[in-house]
């Protein structure tokens, strides 16, 4: 296919071939490469003594895997930014609905588990399918919701009112109930099969990106202070009436009361982030990824970057992501449409919600969950998804329409 | 080709806002607010509590390894090492690092590789085991072990530290390095030997001079406090361990949560300071002596339970040689070099097996009795020793005068009990100096009357023998004495009277030697010690001991009196076998009674000092339980009466002698010493007869003659052989000549002139020690320089020590 003269384009299309968002692609490149570096010195150690185990003792062994799919991830998620947005909605219902089979089939003899839970397949490559559903949910949830002034504006549905299911339905239709009803539908669907893995930190993740779509999409501020009066009612539940949520709030208040169960490791890594100390102890110097801290080179790669380079290497790092994604939400702001707004939102919100959880755990000031550190943490499919999702801001960071010389 | 994208939905007013403010607020919680709190999470534990979390990091993360600092060297007196710290090794072999090593290898190595390029496993587990083999062949050799030991080893993949031997020399080290360096060139393979197998330096104690001085010494060894370092376990090693041992320094190394030790990088040093030198008192020759001579009176009297023997400088309290029987090699304090333990344990041995519990408890009893000083750690009754120090009491006091006289009969009656003395008949009327030459116990037990308990008592404590001594060495014993309300008490007066010659309490040989050395040294009560000086490495000395003075306990003038009496006692007296012409010494005998045992066993000893007027040393020597000949006998199976007088005296007169020799001591000659005294022979080869037997005369010695002729033409001994003055040199006249050599004749049991005329019949010449001018019927050869049977050259001086049996026991019931 020759390339066509700008002229010959419709507007969109001329759109389309905007320039990407360069502050964006920036952070993007500069936390990837950052990235790399980390996950180098951090999985060197375990690496080098795994004489036994997958790695044969090449201390190269995870970072160049990591380094293959950051290649991938980058051609990736360039040509992603070169597919016109527009057809993501028309993506966004095949993908949630391959997302659910996928979903399926890892509960299937085809999912492959490891630490306890289900959520792998393994089709030629070994990947979590989560990682599709989290942006096939984004996807299909920005595209439906930007609809809505829409919807809005057509002829409202004539109820019946002298019925009972007439009058109730007036009612669910005038607080936004029925409008609601395909996204949770959808949303209780996914979280039940992640339940099924069980993966919680896949489930929080879904749930908030999704609220965060919701939320910039205009839905009653009272369905979510109903949302989170009852999550929170029923954690508070959680915590105080199961023993297993109990000992794993006790244990993340005082982690050595339980070294077995998830203490350890939120001790190791305390040890770490406070023996960095201001400046750190150089890169490539710690000593915590000696085997001292369980799973060094994935959630908690965090802790050695704060224990290599110091309270100013990791604040200099969570600066790189806060503007990551202020300049997110700022795209998002400047979106073309609102497909292109929600759908950054709800991307964006989603690598927030990662960085932020992770932080939260790596640090002791959440309780400890599984959740990885966006480029950073090792994990092939993870840093794909991730870079090609950025792929998709920059897509329609593209179609920002300039604004006009004075 | 064009495709029609989906239509865009224009946002519109109201909504448009909404999404618009809804958006930065998302844009404020997830950029901005929501980090504040991880960012101020970050503060706490990387600024606030830092230190906290850097110490626990630094605890888990490091690995500490003591250096050992030296240890420093013990000298005696004349800079001879007794004690020295030498580098030693211990092989560390390492496993893992083998197979990872020839791992690495495959990778690189065609060799290992097959055709196409691809590690061979079969290869690679031939080179695997060859390389095992070669290992544990070396090492086999190297330390004569058995080579599937370390086979066995060699196979423990995942271990990387087995430590195959400790303290290796360095001749052992130099061959384990050789083998290292040469592997890859003598093999092929390139295996990394030195990672595999490797030295780790370590500190070894020697006593160069083994059993010399062991108790004094000690040893170091690990105990449960040390952490798996040796310590001062016994004598100087454990009193003085802090000094000796220095502070260790300190390697921190960077550890994996494995174990293993990160060499790469991260490592620190922390100096030690090395222990000091000890400069003791002792003087190994000295010591030799000391031990030789208890050794030797072991050997002859067939002593049951070893002995010990101490030497002193009675002006400063320094111990010249202190030595206790049975001992030990420090060098492997742990063996039984005991002769006649190991002979026990052998006996029980085959009586119960060496497994049995029998055996386990026999060894126990003969390790821990080789280990014991008797010298501090033991006490027993001195004894008539004893008498001199309640004689120095009553003097002091004024109630006696040294010309009262004091009757015995035999025995003397206190309260319900007769004692007796040892001699039944009794001593009949003696002076004081008298009753020490006799070694009374009846004129002694009067004196111990007069006295009284008050003062007897508050003498044992002026001569410290209520308080341990102070010597600095550990595990000194306590001395055992009666309740003060006892001995004081109405029924006191038996105690009061045993106490006075020496029995019914117990007292350790130092606490015995020191207060008897008060008595002789003008009264000074001194602190007995070991070091007389410590310095560090650089030789600056950190510190030096200056005599300890407790308390003056007599006068000066009691003390020169004392002096006098004992002199009297040897040259006189029952202490007579320790009489050594020239040496003036001094002394008092002891045969102590055990009282609380059954056995009828005497320990035999002998206190002496010499010259009598400055005394250099002081000597207390005895031995615990000669062998009777038959239940009930007091002789020995050799035919001595068992006494300190006969057994122990000889033996203590000859080491003071041989002491006061090595210290260059200037003998004193009595008048008819001087007689005896050593004279040079002079040439009267080629002179008339008449003239050469004047010339003799001159010189103090006599002459007969052999063969017919006035010319002598041959002379025994040669011009220039020291002889004894008196001595009857031979002259031969005509064609005489003398023969080219005789037989020693067997002397022992002769008097000392048919001793003399055994010896000079035949041509050589009788030099007398011991008792030989004692004017007593009893006297006897007890031992001769040269064994009979022996052949030597005519005018050969053989020396004969002579001895008298002497009746000292201090109790005699009747």
């Amino acid at each position: 296919m020759r390339r066509r003269a700008k002229r010959d384009l419709t507007v969109e299309q001329q759109l389309a071939r905007g320039p990407i968002d360069l502050p964006f692609l920036a952070l993007v490149l500069l936390l990837t490469i950052i990235g790399l570096v980390m996950l180098l010195s951090a999985s060197y150690a375990s690496a080098y003594y795994d004489i036994e185990g997958e790695t044969g003792g090449n201390p190269y062994y995870y970072f160049l895997r990591q380094l293959t799919f950051a290649v991938i991830g980058l051609v990736a998620m360039f040509a992603v930014t070169k597919i016109d947005y527009q057809w993501l909605r028309l993506l966004s219902m095949p993908a949630i609905f391959a997302s659910v089979v996928l979903l399926v089939l890892v509960l299937t003899p085809l999912g492959r588990s490891g630490g306890g839970a289900q959520r792998w397949l393994n089709l030629g490559i070994r990947f979590q399918p989560l990682e599709v559903a989290k942006v096939s949910i984004i996807m299909f949830f920005a595209a439906r919701l930007s609809k809505r002034n829409d919807q809005l504006k057509g002829p409202p549905k004539k109820w019946n009112r002298r019925s009972l299911t007439g009058r109730v339905g007036a009612f669910l239709e005038r607080i936004g109930f029925l409008e609601l009803v395909p996204y949770g539908a959808i949303l209780l669907l996914v979280l039940f099969l992640l339940y099924q893995q069980p993966h919680m930190s896949g489930m929080i993740l879904v749930l908030l990106s999704a609220a965060a779509v919701l939320f910039a999409s205009g839905i009653g501020l009272y369905w979510f202070v109903g949302a989170v009066v009852l999550s929170g009612g029923a954690l508070w539940f959680l915590i105080t009436q199961t023993e297993y949520m109990t000992a794993r709030i006790n244990v993340w208040l005082d982690p050595l009361s339980d070294l077995q169960h998830g203490g350890y490791q939120l001790w190791q890594s305390q040890i770490a982030i406070g023996s960095g100390g201001l400046l750190g102890v150089g890169l490539g110097n710690s000593r915590q990824k000696y085997m001292f801290l369980p799973e060094e080179h994935n959630d908690f790669i965090f802790a050695i970057v704060c224990e290599e380079l110091g309270l100013v290497g990791a604040c200099l790092i969570i600066a790189l992501f806060a503007l990551l994604i202020i300049r997110g939400f700022w795209l998002a702001l400047h979106a073309r449409d609102r497909f292109g707004t929600l759908l950054i939102v709800g991307l964006t919100a989603l690598t927030a919600a990662q960085v932020l959880l992770n932080l939260g755990v790596v640090t002791g000031a959440l309780p400890t969950t599984g959740i990885s550190l966006p480029f950073f943490s090792y994990g092939g499919t993870a840093l794909v998804v991730q870079l090609a999702s950025m792929g998709v801001v920059m897509g329609v960071s593209r179609q920002i329409v300039a604004p006009k010389a004075e | 080709m064009r495709k029609k994208a989906p239509e865009p939905s224009r946002p519109s007013g109201k909504n448009n806002r909404s999404l618009f403010r809804r958006t930065i607020v998302l844009m404020v919680l997830l950029g901005v607010a929501f980090f504040l709190p991880m960012v101020a999470q970050l503060w706490k534990l990387q600024i606030t509590q830092h230190d906290y979390w850097q110490q626990r990091a630094a605890n888990q993360q490091t690995m500490d390894v003591e250096v050992d600092s030296g240890r420093g060297t013990i000298y005696d007196s004349q800079g001879e090492v007794l004690a020295i710290s030498a580098t030693t090794y211990n092989l560390i072999l390492s496993p893992a690092d083998l197979t990872r090593n020839v791992d690495a290898l495959a990778e690189s190595s065609d060799r290992l590789q097959d055709e196409d390029g691809r590690t061979d496993p079969e290869k690679v587990q031939a080179l695997l085991d060859e390389t095992r083999q070669n290992v544990a062949q070396f090492l086999a050799g190297l330390l004569d072990q058995d080579e599937v030991r370390f086979l066995t080893r060699l196979e423990r993949t995942d271990s990387y530290y087995e430590q195959l031997a400790t303290y290796l020399e360095e001749d052992v080290a130099e061959q384990v390095r050789e083998f290292i360096a040469g592997y890859s060139e003598q093999t092929g393979w390139n295996v990394g030997m030195s990672s595999i197998l490797y030295l780790v330096e370590t500190a070894q104690r020697y006593y160069p001079q083994s059993s010399t001085a062991s108790h004094i010494l000690g040893f170091i060894s690990e105990n449960e406090d040390s952490g798996g370092k040796r310590v001062g376990a016994q004598g100087l090693e454990a009193a003085y361990q802090d000094l000796l041992s220095g502070t260790s320094g300190l390697v921190v190394t960077g550890r994996t949560a494995l174990g293993s030790e990160l060499l790469t990088s991260y490592e620190e040093y922390f100096d030690g300071q090395n222990g000091y030198d000890l400069h003791l008192t002792i003087d190994a020759n000295i010591q030799a002596m000391a031990e030789q001579t208890l050794a030797e009176g072991i050997e002859t009297y067939d002593v049951q339970n070893g002995g010990f023997c101490l030497v002193m400088d009675p002006s400063t309290g320094a111990i010249l040689a202190m030595a206790s029987s049975p001992d030990f090699d420090p060098n492997d304090y742990d063996a039984i070099i005991t002769q006649s333990l190991q002979e026990q344990l052998d006996a029980v041995a085959a009586q119960y097996g060496a497994d049995s519990e029998e055996y386990a408890q026999a060894w126990r009893a003969a390790y821990n009795s080789q280990l014991l000083n008797k010298a501090v750690s033991f006490t027993y009754e001195p004894g008539s020793v004893f008498k001199p120090l309640t004689v120095a009491i009553a003097l002091e006091e004024g109630i006696i005068d040294p010309d009262d006289h004091y009757y015995c009969g035999g025995s003397k009656v206190v309260g319900d009990r007769t004692i007796g003395c040892h001699n039944r008949n009794g001593h009949g009327d003696q002076t004081v100096t008298q009753a020490l030459e006799n070694s009374c116990n009846v004129a002694l037990m009067d004196i111990g009357e007069q006295i009284g308990a008050e003062l007897m008592w508050q003498y044992f404590e002026d001569y410290g023998l209520k308080d341990i001594t102070g010597i600095d060495l550990a595990g000194e014993e306590d001395s055992i004495f009666w309740e003060e309300d006892t001995f004081k008490g109405p029924y006191g007066a038996q105690s009061v009277a045993v106490a006075s010659f020496g029995q019914t309490f117990r007292i350790t040989p130092i606490q015995m030697i020191r207060s008897f050395a008060s008595v002789i040294n003008g009264g000074h009560l001194l602190t007995p010690y070991l070091v007389q000086s410590v310095t560090d490495e650089d030789g600056n000395t950190v510190y030096y001991h200056e005599t300890q003075e407790v308390r003056q306990v007599i006068s000066e003038t009691t003390s020169a009196t004392i002096r006098g009496m004992l002199e009297s006692v040897v040259s006189n007296g029952s202490g007579h076998n320790a009489y050594m012409a020239g040496y003036r010494i001094a002394g008092k005998t002891g045969t102590s009674e055990k009282i609380d045992e059954d056995s009828g066993d005497v320990i035999c000893s002998f206190m002496g000092f010499a010259p009598v007027d400055n005394p250099q040393v002081l000597v207390l020597l005895a031995y615990d339980s000669p062998r009777r000949s038959a239940p009930g006998s007091n002789y020995t199976a050799s035919g001595t009466y068992i006494s300190g007088g006969n057994i122990t005296a000889p033996m203590a007169g000859q080491l003071i002698a041989d002491i006061l020799d090595y210290l260059d001591v200037e003998k004193q000659y009595t008048t008819e010493e001087l007689a005896g005294s050593d004279t040079a022979m002079i040439q009267v080869t080629g002179n008339e007869l008449t003239r050469a037997i004047t010339r003799l005369q001159d010189q103090g010695l006599n002459a007969r003659t052999v063969g017919t002729g006035n010319t002598v033409t041959a002379q025994v001994p040669a011009a220039g052989v020291v002889i004894p003055g008196g001595s009857t040199v031979i002259l031969y006249l005509g064609d005489q000549v003398p023969e080219e050599q005789v037989e020693v004749p067997n002397v022992s049991g002769m008097s000392p002139t048919r001793a003399k005329e055994a010896l000079e019949n035949i041509g050589l010449f009788l030099r007398s020690t011991g008792a030989a001018s004692y004017q007593d019927a009893g006297v006897e050869a007890i031992s001769q320089s040269i064994q009979a049977g022996s052949m030597v050259a005519p005018g050969t001086v053989v020396e004969v020590q002579f001895a008298s049996t002497v009746i000292d026991y201090a109790v005699q019931n009747a």
